[in-house]
């Protein structure tokens, strides 16, 4: 699980171009979203593709991110849940 | 010096016909022109539906007479409607006053240069198409199409920007830079903006259901539509006839959001309040509204939240006519103008087709059915990417 | 019809204009047959969880907007007007070829949404919380004339204060392309643009800025009195004819033009019309030109304004500008006379306060 959380960081910062962010600075279990990292609505959809691009899952619907994108430990574990990772 | 300004002609092309009687016919036995793609090449082909009008390139060239290699299918389009709005004013673009085309686009020549792009690399043979995939091309095709024309610029706010060419057309008039002026908007299909809606997840692969709870998203479509202006005395002048007045626009910002539009949709309600107010009419005034209305979650949400925060428990009849031709995007609010004229002079309201329930919370029930009853004055609104916000209100010309 | 007063400018372009001292010294030649602008630190104007999106024209048109607003002191505008001929194009590009290269598959929604025309425009709504009026002319070599007259129409309607601007980017590919396409040709200093007799332009970029205000401060620098566009027209002397009237409709006639910035491109299809005038503009007043300095691109009107604003503002002609060795002895009425492609012309009168 903490080598697919330190992967998926490295995976957020390059996805959202986030040039101003190290991997020890994401804590797994702040929100990503609002506080936190400060993302928004279309960083959301950059995640859905992340997930798509790298571990082959499909979200259909974008309201389904507001919980797998909690934080990088839920994105962890759905695509655990998944059987992806 | 400020003098009223009247629409004297009208021209489209969209998925419900090739011109303005076809699309009256559609409208009036509800028939969507939504469907199968057939004309764009997308891997998407058989997953989603799109408004697509229904004539190939070649069918297009021969249309509009001329094959020249760098035309594209944004300027066919384009110039067919322009055309159609002109004669059907009645205008001569000759007579020595002073003609306007403000045009409108927001995929340009896009939907030809990805045919080409990749292969520019290696040869030469397309090169041209580099020339061409700008937003002022179409503008100065029509311009070269009509003749005489003494003035063009082009505009691109996303999904607002034909009722911004509208609003300047108007405001160029009364300003008395121009006496006249050609205005409206293009977008042919393309898979770059295909995909660019894709990428944000608001493409319904269903038919779209304007203000309906359960509605997923929009259908694109593809439209060319023009509309001849005119001001009082150049009207005067020529002893021509009037369709319908503009008495009301305005633009504004919701500067929430790139994309979204604020859940209160204050941008919209500004919008519509600052064109009432220049009209001089109440929101009871008001007969029909012919709405944005994509389809989205989005959208549908805020500009119903603006529509209730100005009319109150008194929201006018409305309807959005995008489940007929799709989002046309640039071309989109130059369509519905034509609608909401067509509206006016028909005394008729068009379906908003696909709607079965009220979203919760605003209970805002649009008409399902086409309406016969009088109408004499419409708004019709147009919001796009980047928060730009547009209304304006057209009325009937008393006799 | 009003009049504007340029109370505030931010000019990035291939010169060291972003430094408001810079007044034509040092000159930078281009890198052989195009011109880079010179960016500044992004970061300074722009705060990070922005920024990490931004194409460069929206880096350039919102740290220009910044620069003017900086220099007017304004924090609020009753407008945003922007032009730009080909608009974010760097994201075009982008997204165009991740869909080509990838099948329509993994595209992601950024480029997409900062490739639209309006981005520019809308982000700096966006910023400075501005819900009030915002277009995007997108129109070729009338880009940024077309925000002008808007504004000019937009005082006569009752509006204070209007910000517009004029950005235009180009990415390497674009640059290639072009080159192939035998648009460019190496820029020559020993050959003066008005004397060229071989097609091919210096193709350029940049974003202007500039505060318009209804009312005259005590930052003013320079009054927008008129602007007129004309398209195609048939020769040189219908534009003499048109700026004969353009000029009186303002009571003033060529020989109260005090430097006429001319928009030669060193193309020599392109500036006909503009060399058979020149002749007759240095009869009546001093001929000057921009473009070896700017390069070419859809907005370069705008940095002609701006270049007019700071002749005004030092009361001074810069030898580079210069056509001949005249001088003009005070500098009341700059007259600028664009052309872009031998299509879209124009006339902007920018007059001493």
């Amino acid at each position: 699980m903490d080598a697919l959380i330190e992967k998926l960081k490295g995976q957020i910062i390059e996805q959202l171009n986030l040039a101003e962010v190290k991997p020890e600075e994401i804590n797994p279990d702040s929100p990503l979203f609002g506080e936190g990292l400060g993302l928004d609505s279309i960083d959301a959809l950059e995640l859905i593709v992340l997930l798509e691009k790298h571990y082959g899952i499909k979200i259909e619907d974008p309201k389904d991110g507001k919980t797998i994108f909690q934080s990088v430990r839920t994105m962890a574990e759905y695509i655990k849940s998944q059987g992806k990772s | 010096m400020s003098q009223r300004i009247y629409i004297t002609g009208l021209g489209v092309i969209s998925a419900i016909g090739n011109n303005v009687p076809e699309t009256l016919a559609s409208l009036t036995q509800s028939k969507t022109g939504i469907g199968k793609i057939h004309h764009l090449t997308t891997r998407y082909k058989d997953e989603f539906l799109a408004g697509e009008i229904k004539l190939s390139n070649e069918q297009l060239a021969d249309l509009v007479n001329d094959h020249n290699p760098d035309l594209n299918r944004n300027s066919y389009i384009a110039m067919l409607a322009a055309k159609e709005a002109v004669q059907n004013s009645g205008i001569d673009t000759a007579d020595g006053l002073r003609t306007g085309v403000i045009s409108s686009t927001t995929v340009a020549g896009m939907g030809k240069t990805e045919l080409y792009y990749k292969e520019l690399f290696e040869k030469d043979d397309h090169l041209s198409v580099l020339d061409t995939h700008d937003c002022g091309d179409s503008t100065e095709r029509i311009a070269d199409f009509l003749g005489n024309v003494d003035y063009v610029t082009t505009i691109s706010t996303a999904c607002s920007s034909a009722a911004n060419a509208i609003m300047l057309g108007c405001r160029m008039i009364k300003n008395g830079l121009l006496d006249r002026a050609v205005v409206g908007g293009v977008d042919a299909l393309s898979k770059f903006t295909f995909n660019g809606f894709n990428t944000l997840m608001i493409l319904d692969k269903e038919w779209s259901k304007p203000f309906d709870e359960n509605r997923k998203g929009l259908n694109l479509g593809e439209a060319a539509a023009f509309l001849v202006i005119e001001g009082e005395e150049a009207l005067k002048k020529r002893n021509g006839k009037a369709l319908a007045e503009i008495v009301g626009y305005a633009n504004t910002n919701d500067a929430y959001h790139q994309t979204a539009s604020s859940p209160e949709g204050y941008g919209a309600q500004m919008a519509i309040e600052q064109a009432l107010q220049m009209s001089g009419l109440k929101p009871g005034d008001i007969d029909y509204i012919n709405m944005h209305g994509t389809g989205t979650p989005n959208n549908d949400l805020s500009e119903g939240t603006a529509t209730r925060a100005v009319f109150g428990d008194k929201v006018p009849r409305f309807s959005s006519t995008k489940a007929f031709t799709g989002h046309t995007l640039a071309a989109a609010a130059a369509i519905e103008a034509v609608i909401s004229v067509l509206s006016i002079q028909n005394d008729m309201i068009f379906p908003n087709l696909n709607f079965t329930t009220p979203i919760a919370g605003l209970d805002l029930v649009p008409e399902t059915s086409l309406v016969k009853t009088p109408v004499n004055t419409v708004l019709s609104n147009s919001f796009g990417f980047g928060g730009n916000c547009s209304s304006l209100i057209f009325k009937k010309v008393s006799a | 019809m009003a009049k504007a007063y340029i109370n505030g400018t931010g000019c990035i372009s291939p010169q060291d204009s972003i430094n408001s001292q810079w007044f034509f010294d040092p000159v930078t030649p281009p890198s052989g047959d195009y011109y880079n602008a010179k960016e500044p630190s992004y970061k300074e104007f722009i705060a990070p969880n922005l920024l990490r999106r931004m194409g460069r024209a929206i880096k350039m048109g919102v740290a220009g907007a910044n620069l003017a607003l900086q220099q007017a002191g304004a924090t609020k505008v009753d407008a945003i007007i922007t032009g730009t001929g080909l608009g974010c194009f760097e994201d075009s590009e982008r997204f165009l070829l991740a869909m080509l290269n990838n099948n329509e598959q993994f595209l992601t929604p950024t480029s997409f949404i900062q490739s639209t025309h309006n981005t520019v425009g809308s982000q700096i709504a966006l910023i400075m919380k501005c819900h009030d009026y915002n277009f995007t002319y997108v129109h070729r070599g009338f880009s940024f004339e077309s925000t002008l007259q808007d504004a000019l129409m937009l005082f006569s309607e009752g509006k204070e204060s209007v910000l517009v601007g004029g950005i235009e980017e180009h990415t390497p590919n674009f640059v290639e392309l072009n080159r192939r396409a035998h648009k460019f040709k190496t820029y020559d200093p020993a050959i003066p643009f008005w004397k060229s007799t071989t097609p091919g332009i210096q193709m350029s970029e940049g974003a202007a800025f500039f505060v318009l205000g209804k009312h005259k401060t005590e930052r003013s620098m320079a009054t927008i009195e008129g602007v007129q566009t004309l398209y195609k027209p048939k020769s040189s002397d219908v534009i003499l004819k048109k700026l004969s009237a353009f000029l009186d409709s303002h009571g003033l006639s060529l020989a109260q033009i005090d430097v006429c910035l001319m928009g030669f491109s060193s193309d020599v299809n392109f500036d006909v019309h503009l060399k058979e005038l020149l002749p007759e503009i240095e009869k009546e007043t001093v001929a000057a030109h921009f473009k070896h300095l700017s390069g070419e691109y859809h907005t370069a009107s705008a940095f002609a304004l701006w270049t007019a604003t700071k002749l005004i503002e030092k009361q001074e002609l810069p030898e580079v500008l210069a056509i001949s060795d005249r001088k003009p002895s005070q500098i009341r009425h700059v007259l600028i006379i664009n052309q872009y492609l031998g299509i879209n012309y124009s006339f902007t009168l920018v007059s001493k306060c």
